[in-house]
């Protein structure tokens, strides 16, 4: 019950504090995941992962993903509800209210604000995964064995192969209009042929 | 009953999911008109939480109050929740499997990709100028090397956002009242 209980809480902030959208959430999750010990942070990685293959909003797909790791069936309604209750919440108290002010000088101050501050915290996500994955400067136990690593002083600085990878798939989004689900199954593939 | 329909559209997600949504409520069924949708989809922006949660729960009050935000909601996103089980199900069945290891190698770094381009996306809105250059690469600063966490980071940018407005509209005030003096 009590885990329950945490898995909803935890959403529910998260929810309440993501604004623009489910890959803010990723970074806060991450460092909430971190305090409480629920999962580590490379199962995180992968349920993130499933979650960007699966249709439908991908903070969802992470709340349901994770709820079903770490509590089961009963897990999945609690992180489920801990997303979607504050929306709903909101929404219904805030909706109407919100369309008279949503033009005030003082909201559109803070939005301007807090967008680049969402957009530079994306970025953190993206880092947070790096680093904590190997990808750059990773500690002894995350180094990636079959990859092109390259040392400077001793310490691993960034490793060729995921770095081509992920500089590939940010392009192809950028440039060419193919699903992400194509480039996550995709680069699966080239990670089975590449690190194994 | 209809509302269901909504959860069909659902596939996508995110972003994606908008223009569906559009063609969906205002084309297909007509349960508000095209300039109320642009509001609603920049409203649900600009609250917390996921903008696909958002948009609907929106677009479900605004035809049918509560009701309507509670059948579009589960309408929406039982197709996606199904779906994501299922996979959840069958990757903790084969997470274990050294091919499946190595594939999720590969796909890691994909996904610092897909989130960097997600931040590309929402930063060629959000960063017009060099200020919101600046608060965009401090907040990644704080939060990369200063291992700030994310939402005081947040709730500071809230309270710089209202500092500044209250900055600006003082001004405004005292530069009415000079005009008026020097008339």
């Amino acid at each position: 019950m009590r885990i329950l209980a945490e898995l909803f809480f935890m959403f529910a902030k998260l929810s309440t504090f993501s604004f623009g959208g489910g890959y803010v959430m990723f970074p806060i999750l991450m460092n909430e995941l971190e305090r409480n010990k629920m999962a580590t942070v490379s199962e995180m990685t992968d349920i993130i992962a499933i979650a960007g293959m699966s249709p439908g909003p991908v903070a969802v797909n992470a709340a349901v993903g994770l709820g079903y790791k770490v509590a089961g069936f009963p897990g999945v309604v609690a992180a489920f509800l801990g997303i979607a209750v504050p929306c709903a919440v909101i929404v219904t108290l805030v909706a109407s209210f919100f369309f008279k002010i949503y033009k005030h000088p003082m909201v559109r101050s803070i939005l301007n604000v807090l967008r680049p501050i969402i957009t530079g915290i994306i970025f953190y996500a993206a880092t947070g995964i790096a680093l904590k994955n190997g990808i750059v400067n990773a500690a002894e136990n995350t180094v990636i064995e079959k990859g092109w690593n390259v040392f400077v002083h001793g310490n691993q600085l960034f490793e060729i192969k995921s770095l081509i990878l992920a500089v590939a798939a940010f392009f192809l989004l950028l440039k060419t209009r193919i699903h992400p689900i194509f480039i996550i199954l995709g680069s699966g593939l080239l990670g089975i042929v590449l690190f194994k | 009953m209809t509302f269901f329909k909504l959860g069909a559209i659902s596939f996508g997600g995110g972003y994606a999911m908008i223009p569906l949504i559009e063609g969906e409520v205002v084309e297909n069924k007509k349960w508000v008109d095209k300039e109320k949708i642009v509001d609603i989809f920049a409203v649900a922006e600009s609250l917390p939480g996921a903008i696909a949660i958002n948009t609907s729960a929106f677009v479900g009050y605004s035809i049918a109050g509560i009701p309507g935000t509670v059948a579009a909601l589960l309408g929406n996103l039982t197709p996606s929740v199904f779906i994501i089980l299922v996979l959840s199900i069958m990757f903790a069945q084969v997470s274990s499997n050294t091919v499946v290891k190595s594939a999720f190698r590969g796909i890691y770094p994909a996904i610092v990709g897909l989130i960097c381009y997600a931040g590309y996306k929402i930063g060629r809105t959000s960063v017009k100028d060099i200020f919101s250059l600046c608060i965009m690469v401090l907040a990644f600063v704080a939060a990369t090397f200063l291992n700030i966490e994310p939402i005081p980071i947040i709730i500071s940018g809230a309270i710089l956002g209202v500092i500044l407005a209250v900055f600006k509209t003082t001004k405004r005030v005292k530069n009415e009242k000079r005009k008026v003096k020097e008339k």
